[in-house]
């Protein structure tokens, strides 16, 4: 891959679900439930930016771990992300006085 | 691993603890140390023990041998008597080892060491994520930590290697870049938590923390200190020594300098990995003997007399 810094790496779907170890169809229910950000291509395919394989990880792991359906997820990655926002402004703020 | 904490211990239960109870302790500890949901290093390595106690202690048949073999359950044959197996045990205990060794038990339940094992992976997996199914999934890249690296204005402002120890215990040797600022998170990458099944680890994160200082105050990139001075070198102005974290430097005070005036040394504050160095403020604050010599007292005195300067005057 020595042109990855010329061109932006796009999974399709095939990929992206080998990846992240998920059926094709549980990806398109998960982008149904507005978990995922897929991006289309020039065809209108679903594709997928390499992030969010991380993004795949981490509901999955949230979801064997605690049990959340995955439309809750959504919810609960909204408020880690929002969190951890905070937190790294709290961090900024605190030495200054 | 270290040595293997028991499962009731781990769930913080007693051992008659009822399955509701067990249910309770675990879903509260595993809403604690969940990997996306609490980013210290040691909390994945929690959750996994949390998950494998309540794997086992969650399901009777399971609890039961447990509860008679200990960690090496799943190495005794299903009919094995537990009166007798405890029998076996001290006897081999006490003479030339025919018994399971227990040196090696550590080691059998350890994650990513599996391979040659005579445990279940299936079982493993399934009682790793909480799930009593026995879904199988694909692998699953692990999460990304966090942990806090405190450091003085000197290491901040050199950089350089350091071992530090992770809340998990482990050790890792880090390369701090020169000029790190306040808040600011340093990637490692492939150092956060363990994939399933092979597939890549996350990354782990140091938030990086300047500690307070006795001199240096960090805003930013820039550093402020305070410079005291005698009134004789406030009013005359002097070059001052001064000492910065990247070594001493001259400072010029201009003639008529109060307390409260900031001298800026320009690029002497912290560096910059991309751009300009901060900058290094020295605020200035008057000091006068706390006992004067009968000399400086006559020197003073005479000053009093013939100066006309009032700093309370209106103007």
């Amino acid at each position: 891959m020595t042109y990855a810094l010329v061109r932006p790496i796009r999974l399709d779907l095939d990929s992206y679900a080998r990846a992240t170890g998920l059926h094709p169809e549980a990806v398109r229910r998960l982008v149904v439930l507005g978990l995922l950000e897929p991006v289309s291509d020039a065809r209108g395919e679903l594709c997928f930016s390499p992030s969010q394989v991380a993004a795949a990880a981490r509901i999955q792991r949230l979801h064997d771990g605690l049990s959340i359906n995955y439309a809750a997820i959504g919810l609960v990655i909204d408020l880690l992300d929002r969190i951890e926002k905070l937190e790294a402004t709290l961090r900024n703020l605190s030495p200054r006085h | 691993m270290a040595a293997r904490r028991d499962f009731y211990e781990v769930l913080g239960v007693g051992r008659n603890a009822d399955q509701d109870e067990i249910q309770r302790a675990y879903r509260k500890l595993v809403r604690a140390y969940h990997p996306d949901v609490n980013k210290d290093p040691g909390a994945e390595d929690t959750f996994k023990e949390v998950a494998e106690a309540y794997a086992v202690l969650s399901d009777p048949e399971t609890r039961r041998r447990y509860d008679a073999f200990g960690h090496d359950f799943r190495q005794v044959p299903p009919d094995v008597d537990p009166a007798q197996w405890a029998r076996a045990r001290a006897g081999a205990g006490a003479g030339a080892g025919a018994g399971p060794r227990r040196s090696a038990r550590a080691e059998d339940f350890g994650f990513g060491t599996a391979e040659g094992m005579d445990v279940d992976l299936e079982d493993l997996f399934g009682g790793m994520f909480g799930g009593r199914g026995r879904r199988r999934r694909g692998a699953v890249p692990g999460a990304d930590q966090e942990a806090e690296l405190t450091l003085t204005v000197e290491e901040a402002y050199h950089g350089g290697r350091r071992a530090l120890t992770l809340p998990g215990g482990r050790r890792l040797d880090v390369t701090i870049p020169a000029g790190v600022a306040n808040g600011q998170r340093v990637r490692l990458a492939g150092q956060g938590g363990q994939g399933s099944e092979g597939a890549s680890p996350g990354d782990l994160y140091l938030v990086v923390r300047i500690a307070e200082h006795p001199r240096y105050h960090v805003e930013g990139r820039d550093l402020h200190a305070s410079l005291p001075l005698a009134p004789w070198e406030a009013a005359l102005g002097a070059t001052v020594a001064i000492v910065t974290p990247g070594g001493e430097a001259k400072l010029k005070v201009p003639p008529g300098t109060s307390t409260g005036r900031r001298l800026r040394l320009r690029g002497r504050g912290m560096p910059n990995p991309r751009g300009t160095a901060g900058d290094f403020f020295a605020e200035v604050r008057i000091m006068v003997p706390a006992r004067l010599t009968d000399e400086e007292r006559r020197l003073f005195e005479r000053l009093a007399a013939a100066s006309r300067f009032d700093p309370r005057r209106r103007s």
